[in-house]
């Protein structure tokens, strides 16, 4: 029982995924779809504002060793 | 079992393409839409039969279009008075951004608005820009996905083949 709820739960996942279409693609290049929805002075000043507040900096991105030296 | 088909299906049903795909020896579909600029006119497709036709899916988004409309508008005005026409369907979310293109592209030709995807789903488009190239009888002849330099040239092959077989 538990197998076919798992298998209709999937199916109706699946049925809900629709690829988008080429012309559809304007929603996606929209600003706020964009993975930083601001510009890249603002992210900047953002970025800098977190860490002042948080008392930290760093960790932002993938990389960087842990070092504890930045 | 039963699930595994259902599953089966309903991957099926949302994979599949729709069976009205335009292409080669299509009818050019007969819709209207509405124009950009001025939404309470339409253009009737039906109405373009008797003229070679090129329908290109263009938006701001787009960046190929950007060297695509120029070159269809050069087209345009050189085959115009022979019977060439074009028919830009714009697929912008917002007019305002087509709009914003047009003040840095102009174009001389008439432009469609597809807010609801009615025609790029008449034409099951499957890339930006799309051109559709219709002869004299309505039936679609060659259809261009993407464009480049070369694009340009073979449209204008095409274009003069049509023209001038009166097909």
């Amino acid at each position: 029982m538990r197998r076919v709820a798992a298998a209709l739960a999937t199916a109706v996942v699946a049925c809900a995924c629709s690829p988008v279409a080429p012309y559809q693609r304007g929603y996606l290049a929209r600003p706020d779809m964009a993975m930083e929805p601001v510009d890249a002075g603002t992210a900047k000043a953002l970025e800098r504002t977190y860490s002042a507040k948080e008392a930290a900096r760093g960790g932002a991105s993938i990389g960087g060793g842990g070092c504890g030296c930045n | 079992m039963r699930s595994a088909l259902v599953l089966a299906i309903c991957l099926a049903a949302s994979l599949s393409p729709p069976a009205s795909a335009v292409g080669p020896g299509s009818q050019l579909p007969g819709i209207t839409a509405p124009r950009l600029a001025d939404p309470a006119h339409r253009v009737d497709f039906a109405a373009l039969h008797g003229d070679v036709v090129y329908v290109d899916f263009w938006a701001s988004w787009c960046v190929p279009c950007r060297q695509s409309m120029p070159q269809l508008d050069q087209l345009y005005r050189r085959y115009q008075a022979r019977g060439f026409r074009v028919v830009g369907v714009n697929k912008d979310v917002a007019t305002a951004d087509a709009l914003r293109f047009l003040t840095r592209v102009d174009v001389s030709f008439p432009l469609v608005a597809d807010g609801d995807d009615s025609v790029a789903k008449a034409f099951d488009v499957q890339a930006m820009p799309s051109g559709y190239l219709v002869d004299r009888n309505g039936v679609v002849r060659y259809v261009h996905r993407g464009f480049s330099a070369d694009t340009a040239v073979e449209l204008r092959t095409e274009i003069e083949s049509l023209l001038g077989s009166g097909a």
